[in-house]
């Protein structure tokens, strides 16, 4: 028995060292040399361009002045491109060459769009002009008299991840919080019998307003990272959570780079069919695929582990050291995800170009479902779609729990693997080496899944359905920026055509390729298992993820209908139209078909939502 | 020697060819849709991102989309009379006085109220700080909104106690600018992201674009030896690179055409269109040299793409360290911010940083 696994295993392993070897080799010492330089030239540029707080709006208005004094004060901000003049230039050039015009003490701006723009600026300006000269005085009473601390207390959410309540940590929060989350409004009323609780929860580690100039720099220099617990009403912030942005470009950075050698390294195998010697070796695809993979999972693994130790520290204490751990679990099925991308993109182009572009979309597309929910991070439950949002509560030093790691990664995992497998099975000789249309490509992978003896179009439906909760997901991303009518009605078409397409594809590809005989009766049992499949899925789909936000505006726009309501009918006279067509007349008018069912979907959905839409 | 001149030599009918050539294929690839798709995304994302945000954090910019007022609970000694209960009353909240913590606090778990604030004793006038206390519900939209909505009042507070304060800094005299108001009303986080943001990153996207296909039109013919082919019949390697880097040029300026033209369908008033035109041209020329530059050396696509990478965002940041960066040109030309004289000569010093690229260029190619 362990014969045969060390034998299984020895193949990839093989592979595996040979790319890690090799791709190593392709680092002369020129290349070495010269990336060091070019990562040293980016950090420093980086370094400086911090500096300078990443401003690119660098003299975008005009602004006339006739008091000298003035030029100072507009100085501050980069925005103002200030010229002093004369009180007669100065009103000539109101209007014209100007876009704001001081005559002191009176502002003038035109009745433009810029300028109106210009004045908000400038008001800007002017308070934190006026910050800064009150905060050069070392009178704090007087110059800052007003403060405000903000605490942030447990209540029961209208709508939760899965069940119950986020348990905070005790250490980053401080202890009236802790004191306030395990209150009940009973347990409240009987403390204020005995006291006032105001004073309870207002001793602990509640932060106090600063005495002195330089306690109060201190506070104005709160780390990027952290919760505003106290600022006066002009630095009274609320929570804008940019930061996620800045995790994920720093843990999806490496990822890109990689990824891009991954795909030459796929991609080298096929131009010039290096790999055909391997492939008559007797080694399965499988093997060459997970060997050329695991090398590169592993030094994105090894880069993001140094980019976790970077933002939290050496894990010299357990704490640190399981949620570094964490953090690596987390980014572990988006490398993947990517990982899985960028190796069907190199085994479906046809050329580097082709290749390039597919995987900047892919990795474009990747990057928003990312992005976008993680945005909301500590704002709304919503964002735990993305497990970037695990990140930044890791990050923050709080706990994630297993049933939100599995909600926003379990799509992750299954859309990357059961892609590896899709992509396995076209591994071979007749897919890499010729210049097959990709649309063939794809279905050679449905026909191979098909031929297996489980596979069945009622699986193939199932394994479908993460893939379009992502595809579904994105749309209304994408589709954000119509007026809201037309935005959901576009969404609700496109997510029909979507499920329309997934659903049917494997009845194509039964016909198309001649699997079994287009019979009457074969084409109506494929769709029923087709369509039974798909509502299976999303059934098992809404049960594992989509309970947290079947009940937001968002969730329900997406699952109304299409994944919730909608009966198992709908789905299957959906692919019947599309399996009964294309019996009665060619596979060739699949696509036609196609549409036709996604418009019927389509408008029985809307038929659900109309009380939203037009009511 | 004779080697080197074939080499050397540039015929432009046989570079009209190759971009012809490589027009094609890329028409043929539909590479040119995912390209285009790819800028949809990056657009249509970026306008969420500042659109939704803007509208969450500055609800102003809702117009009149009315949030409703929101309940906030207030604790303290107040009379009906003070101060900061009567900016909040004038505000969008909706303020409801309480007299102890505790009722405050079983309202707010019950959620007949969103926030509770708890006004200190010390008056305006006195010489405490006056410590004011908020609570929000955490990891929920309200938070966010409340606290959105308690800015205004409470800096209006901050500035009436300043009144009375201030006054005892020796030596300090308020700065008070009388600003007109127009009938004109714009919030310019949205107008700055429209012309800082926006535009510039979907101009240039298109030449970002160009560079990578440069890296992969002149890998390819090295990684599968079709450069040999070529080289054998009398089109030299510089006639090769040439039309590569002339074709990957000159698409990009179409580009960003095209989402000029989208912007200003959306009734987005964009000046100087043939100046950024030109721009974008001129950078597309020097990202593309640089590529090609690149692409030449390593003759191989994962080194390249990498370097270009880096090299891409090292241009990138230090163009926040100057007036005038590109991007910077593009908003500033957009908005009819920058004299005449001042744009010629930034523009023809990007041109000759071109030339100098191109110079580059030959020398790699020569070198070969």
């Amino acid at each position: 028995m362990i014969d045969i696994i060390i034998n299984m295993m020895a193949g990839w392993i093989t592979i595996a060292k040979w790319e890690f070897f090799r791709s190593k080799l392709k680092f002369d010492a020129r290349s070495l040399i010269l990336l060091a330089v070019s990562l040293l030239l980016l950090i420093g540029a980086s370094y400086m361009a911090a500096q300078t707080g990443m401003n690119m709006n660098n003299d975008m208005y005009r602004v006339a002045l006739t008091n000298p004094d003035l030029e100072p004060v507009l100085g501050i901000d980069q925005r103002f491109n200030v010229m002093t003049v004369d009180i007669d230039t100065a009103s000539n050039m109101y209007a014209t060459d100007a876009d704001l015009v001081i005559i002191d003490p009176n502002v003038f701006m035109a009745d433009t769009e810029k300028s109106a723009s210009a004045s908000e600026a400038l008001k800007s300006t002017l308070k934190n002009y006026r910050e800064g000269v009150l905060t050069s005085y070392n009178d704090i009473n007087n110059s800052h008299p007003v403060w405000v601390t903000i605490h942030y207390l447990e209540r029961p959410e209208a709508f939760q991840v899965l069940s119950g309540e986020r348990p905070r940590s005790i250490a980053e929060d401080g202890e009236e919080e802790v004191i306030a989350t395990q209150l009940s409004p009973e347990d409240v009323e009987a403390a204020a019998t005995g006291g006032s609780i105001t004073g309870e929860i207002g001793t602990g580690a509640a932060p106090a307003p600063p005495q002195t100039a330089d306690e109060f720099q201190e506070i104005q220099r709160r780390n990027l990272f952290e919760k505003q617990t106290i600022a006066t009403p002009s630095h009274f912030a609320p929570p804008i959570p940019f930061t996620a942005i800045l995790y994920s470009f720093m843990f999806i950075f490496p990822i890109y780079f990689v990824s891009q050698f991954y795909s030459s390294s796929i991609m080298d195998e096929r131009t010039n069919k290096k790999c055909e010697l391997v492939l008559v070796a007797p080694l399965r695809g499988a093997d060459i695929v997970i060997g050329k993979t695991v090398p590169y999972i592993l030094v994105t693994m090894v880069i993001i582990a140094i980019v976790t130790t970077y933002i939290k520290g050496l894990p010299t204490d357990t704490e640190t050291i399981k949620s570094s751990l964490l953090i690596l679990a987390t980014m572990f099925p988006i490398v993947l995800l990517f990982f899985a991308f960028s190796f069907i993109s190199a085994i479906l182009s046809r050329s580097f170009k082709e290749l390039t572009f597919a995987m900047v979309f892919l990795s474009v597309v990747v990057s928003g479902y990312l992005f976008f929910p993680a945005m909301f991070a500590n704002v709304h439950a919503i964002s735990t779609i993305s497990p970037m949002t695990l990140i930044v509560l890791l990050i923050e030093g709080e706990n994630i729990k297993m049933s939100e790691y599995i909600f926003s990664t379990l799509p992750f995992y299954f859309v990357g693997l059961s892609v590896y497998v899709f992509g396995i099975y076209i591994f071979r000789e007749e897919d890499l080496f010729t210049q097959k249309p990709i649309t063939q490509k794809l279905l050679d992978c449905v026909e191979i899944f098909l031929s297996n003896p489980y596979g069945s179009v009622f699986l193939l439906s199932i394994i479908f359905i993460p893939f379009v909760y992502m595809a579904q997901l994105m749309l209304i991303v994408m589709l954000f920026n119509l007026p809201l009518p037309y935005s959901v009605i576009v969404m609700i078409v496109l997510a029909a055509l979507i499920e329309e397409l997934v659903k049917s594809i494997g009845i194509y590809t039964l016909f198309k390729r001649k699997m079994v005989a287009p019979t009457l009766k074969n084409a109506a049992t494929l769709a029923v298992f087709a369509g039974a499949g798909f509502f299976a899925g999303e059934k098992l789909l809404v049960f594992i993820t989509l309970a947290p936000i079947a009940t937001s505006v968002f969730g329900s726009v997406m699952t109304m209908g299409t994944l919730l309501l909608i009966p198992l009918m709908v789905h299957i006279t959906g692919v019947m139209v599309v399996s009964l067509g294309m019996y009665a007349i060619s596979p060739r008018w699949y696509l036609p078909f196609v549409l036709f069912a996604s418009i019927l979907h389509g408008l029985y959905n809307l038929f659900i939502l109309r009380g939203i839409l037009f009511g | 020697m004779a080697k080197q001149k074939s080499n050397m030599t540039l015929s432009p009918r046989i570079v009209m060819l190759i971009a012809k050539k490589e027009y094609r294929v890329v028409m043929h690839e539909r590479t040119f849709i995912l390209s285009v798709l790819i800028q949809l995304f990056i657009a249509s994302f970026s306008t969420f991102l500042v659109i939704g945000l803007t509208s969450f954090y500055d609800p102003t910019a809702l117009g009149e989309l009315d949030m409703g007022s929101t309940k906030i609970a207030v604790v303290g000694n107040v009379d009906n009379d003070s101060e900061l209960y009567l900016l909040l009353q004038n505000s969008d909240l909706a303020p409801i006085l309480y007299g102890e913590f505790s009722d405050a606090y079983t309202a707010f778990y019950d959620r007949r109220v969103d926030a509770i604030l708890i006004i200190p004793d010390e008056p305006p006038g006195g010489y405490e700080i006056l410590d004011i206390d908020i609570y929000l519900p955490r990891s929920d939209l309200k938070a966010t909104l409340v606290s959105l909505q308690l800015k205004e009042p409470l800096e209006k507070f901050e500035q009436s106690v300043r009144d009375i304060r201030t006054k005892r800094i020796s030596g300090y005299t308020p700065l008070d600018l009388n600003i007109v108001e127009r009938k004109t009303k714009t919030s310019s986080t949205y107008f700055e992201f429209l012309y800082v943001a926006l535009l510039p990153l979907l101009v240039f996207t298109p030449a970002f674009i160009s560079g990578g296909l440069v890296v992969d039109f002149i890998t390819e013919e090295f990684e599968r030896k079709t450069i040999d082919l070529l080289l054998v019949s009398p089109i030299s390697l510089l006639d090769v690179i040439s039309g590569k880097v002339l074709l990957a040029t000159i698409i990009a300026p179409v580009q960003a055409l095209a989402w000029v033209l989208l912007l200003m369908m959306n009734g987005i008033v964009i000046h100087n269109v043939v100046t950024i035109l030109l721009l974008v041209l001129v950078t597309a020329m020097i990202l593309v040299l640089v590529s090609g530059i690149i692409s030449v050396m390593f003759k191989e696509r994962g080194m390249a793409q990498l370097f270009y990478s880096l090299i891409l965002i090292f241009l990138f940041m230090i163009s926040y360290l100057f007036t005038n960066s590109p991007m910077n040109l593009v908003t500033r030309l957009s908005i009819q911010s920058i004299g005449g004289l001042e744009t010629v000569i930034w523009l023809g010093g990007y041109s000759l940083l071109a030339v100098v690229l191109y110079g580059g260029l030959l020398k790699v190619v020569e070198g070969e």
